[in-house]
């Protein structure tokens, strides 16, 4: 399969997580090769050309892109292009990993790759003069990703079927831990522990960006509670059982809602009132690429309104640029879960690096949850 | 010149040392390259220590990561490991020496098309045969809709369970338990049966002194082929587990791929390689006295 093949078909960052498992073992191999400094690519040579020429490297989820973004830049700059290559990766470790590899120019990487990347010193600052239409990014977004252009981001609510809860409503995380034992076994939890337990921060009111060992502690200690009353973690298709019925209730991220919703109309979204945890994705320049005044003006093409509504009607994820939204499908711009509306915004808290010790803490709570 | 009646047998050539050394060399080389130097990168790997910022790894020779793994929550990981992969393979034991010995017992032709049977599924992609089975145990699926025809209240729940687990080993590691144990089964010579039948063996005593000690290698063959894998078994908890049951290949895979400890994860290879080369130890010393037998 080309990349052009891969452009076609519409793809959701769930569906794009199962090629996660099945490739994880060849990354392995790759991140080992990582580890130990190896590198076969000629790109990484130091020092910048002002001319917007060469082909810059791209490491992406596989179909991550507007249809045309690709050659609608090429058809502007002739003399450049993007070569997208496809990795399915699902840690930060393996992203991070990916800058240190001298493999490509540009990643995509969410706030927790690209910060742990900076402070790595492996990433390259955008001379932002070069990107104007930066602007068009709503501000919050621009904040909370300041190493590149974010592209998408998804919030973790709460997604459920009312005739399968005895038409209960739910409106907080509350509301769904106190139904998880009384429906067991017909709730579905997000099997990411960023997500999965910064959504337990949200629960207990602490920051879903916490290092506190007590507040981490008592999140472990609030999964566990209800672990045996759950039907699963998931990483794909978490919510796909409301569809048929055989869960009721799931923790799930806001686009997957929105596809599920279509399917069977009895699905609602909760965004909790305790507020909702988030992951927020964009394109970072690799330390010393050579290629970095390609990689300006993509970014800056990208951040026009025609291509990023491609980009987004293509990958059908909720969208940051208020100029876009004319030209955005009606489906994702008329979609009270995808439109980034300030109400929405101010309850939102984005992934963030947590540093080195932060991460360790975080993973043993997840491992100890999940030996549980 | 042979003696009249006896085949010419062909002399061998003779090969000197070198020559000895060349023929050795490509299997030498694979084995090397594919198993020594990898398990030498592993075994290193696990004394080292990484810099979680930028994953770069470091060789102080420490023994963190033992000491690490020796922690309640690993062991006890490990433990649950060892027990389902033991409680499955023994369950494959059982299940593929009933099947195997059916087979052997067939006429020729038909045990062509059994074996055949048997191998078939090894056709589909393993992944593809895993996620069916998350279609046919989910609640209002085949088996749940067939369990309520039967009078069942409720869902089987089975799904996301340590059962659909061992039902998803069972089932990929089957055919691998089969095949050895029909092989051992498959050379015992009719005349046996019939010699034992004719001294007064009833049917459980030809089973216990004639078959059972015939069908031992293969029952320890077939132990070894899937007992090994199972207690690393990464892919099949990964899909049936619902992420609820943690297992030992869960731990491992995570190290490498999820927080890129590769130091720790090296550690915990290297002692998960420990358990079972001191199951297989067992296992070997246990082989002799079967076979004795």
């Amino acid at each position: 399969m080309t990349d052009t093949d891969l452009l076609i078909d519409p793809l959701t960052r769930g569906a794009l997580l199962k090629k996660a498992g099945a490739g994880a073992l060849g990354l392995s191999a790759a991140s080992l090769l990582a580890a130990c400094g190896s590198s076969s690519s000629s790109s990484s040579s130091a020092g910048s050309s002002e001319a917007i020429a060469g082909q810059a490297i791209l490491s992406n989820y596989p179909g991550w892109m507007g249809k045309h973004n690709l050659a609608d830049f090429h058809q502007k700059y002739p003399q450049a292009s993007i070569k997208m290559i496809s990795n399915a990766t699902s840690s930060s470790a393996e992203v991070v990993l990916q800058f240190k590899s001298r493999q490509y120019d540009f990643l995509l990487a969410d706030t927790t790759d690209s910060g742990q990347a900076n402070a790595a010193d492996l990433i390259t600052k955008l001379d932002w003069s070069k990107v104007p239409n930066i602007k068009n990014i709503s501000q919050k977004f621009r904040t909370a990703y300041p190493w590149g252009l974010p592209t998408d981001y998804g919030k973790v609510g709460i997604a459920y079927r009312p005739d399968l809860v005895g038409n209960a409503t739910i409106t907080s995380w509350h509301d769904l831990w106190e139904l998880i034992p009384r429906y067991s076994g017909q709730t579905v939890f997000i099997d990411l522990e960023r997500d999965c337990m910064g959504s337990t921060c949200k629960y207990l009111g602490f920051s879903s960006n916490t290092t506190d060992p007590g507040e981490l502690s008592k999140v472990q200690d609030a999964i566990v509670k209800v672990k045996p009353d759950l039907n699963a973690f998931l990483n794909t298709n978490v919510g796909a059982g409301l569809i048929n019925g055989s869960v009721a209730m799931a923790m799930d991220w806001d686009y997957d809602v929105a596809l599920l919703q279509q399917k069977n109309d009895k699905i609602k979204w909760v965004l909790p009132d305790e507020g909702v945890h988030a992951y927020l994705e964009g394109f970072t320049a690799v330390k010393n690429t050579s290629k970095i005044a390609v990689i300006q003006a993509f970014l800056n093409f990208l951040a026009t309104p025609p291509q990023y509504a491609d980009f987004v009607n293509t990958t059908g994820t909720a969208y940051m640029m208020p100029a876009s939204t004319p030209l955005v499908a009606k489906t994702i711009s008329q979609n009270p879960i995808l439109v980034p509306t300030d109400a929405i915004l101010a309850k939102t808290e984005f992934d963030k690096y947590l540093g080195a010790d932060g991460t360790t803490l975080w993973s043993n709570t997840w491992t100890a949850i999940k030996a549980a | 010149m042979p003696p009249p009646g006896e085949r010419p047998r062909r002399r061998l050539p003779a090969f000197g040392g070198l020559s000895r050394l060349a023929l050795l060399l490509p299997t030498l080389v694979i084995t090397a390259v594919c198993f020594v130097i990898p398990l030498g990168l592993i075994a290193v790997y696990s004394f080292g220590t990484v810099n979680q910022v930028n994953f770069d790894v470091y060789f102080g020779w420490t023994t963190q990561n033992y000491h690490d793994f020796t922690s309640a929550l690993y062991l006890h990981t490990l433990a649950r490991s060892v027990f389902l992969s033991l409680s499955t393979t023994l369950s494959c034991a059982v299940l593929g020496f009933i099947f195997a010995y059916y087979i052997s017992r067939q006429p020729p032709r038909a045990q062509q098309l059994l074996l055949v049977a048997v191998i078939v599924p090894f056709w589909t992609s393993f992944i593809v045969r895993t996620y069916a089975w998350v279609d046919l145990l989910q609640n209002l699926g085949p088996l749940d809709r067939f369990a309520r025809t039967l009078g069942l209240h409720g869902h089987i729940d089975i799904l996301y369970t340590p059962y659909s687990i061992a039902i998803g080993i069972l089932y990929s590691y089957l055919p691998l338990m089969i095949l050895p144990i029909y092989v051992s089964l498959e050379r015992i010579e009719p005349a046996l049966y019939d010699a034992a039948a004719d001294l007064g063996a009833t049917p459980f005593r030809q089973f216990r002194r004639v078959v059972l000690p015939h069908a031992v290698p293969g029952l320890i063959a077939g132990i070894i082929i899937v007992g090994v894998p199972a207690l690393g078994e990464y892919v099949i908890p990964e899909i049936l587990g619902g992420g609820k049951t943690l297992m030992a290949g869960n731990l491992l895979a995570d190290q490498f791929l999820e927080t890129g400890n590769y130091p720790f994860g090296s550690a915990l290879a290297v002692s998960v390689m420990v358990v079972l080369m001191l199951l297989l130890f067992l296992l070997r010393r246990a082989q002799p006295a079967a076979e004795v037998q």
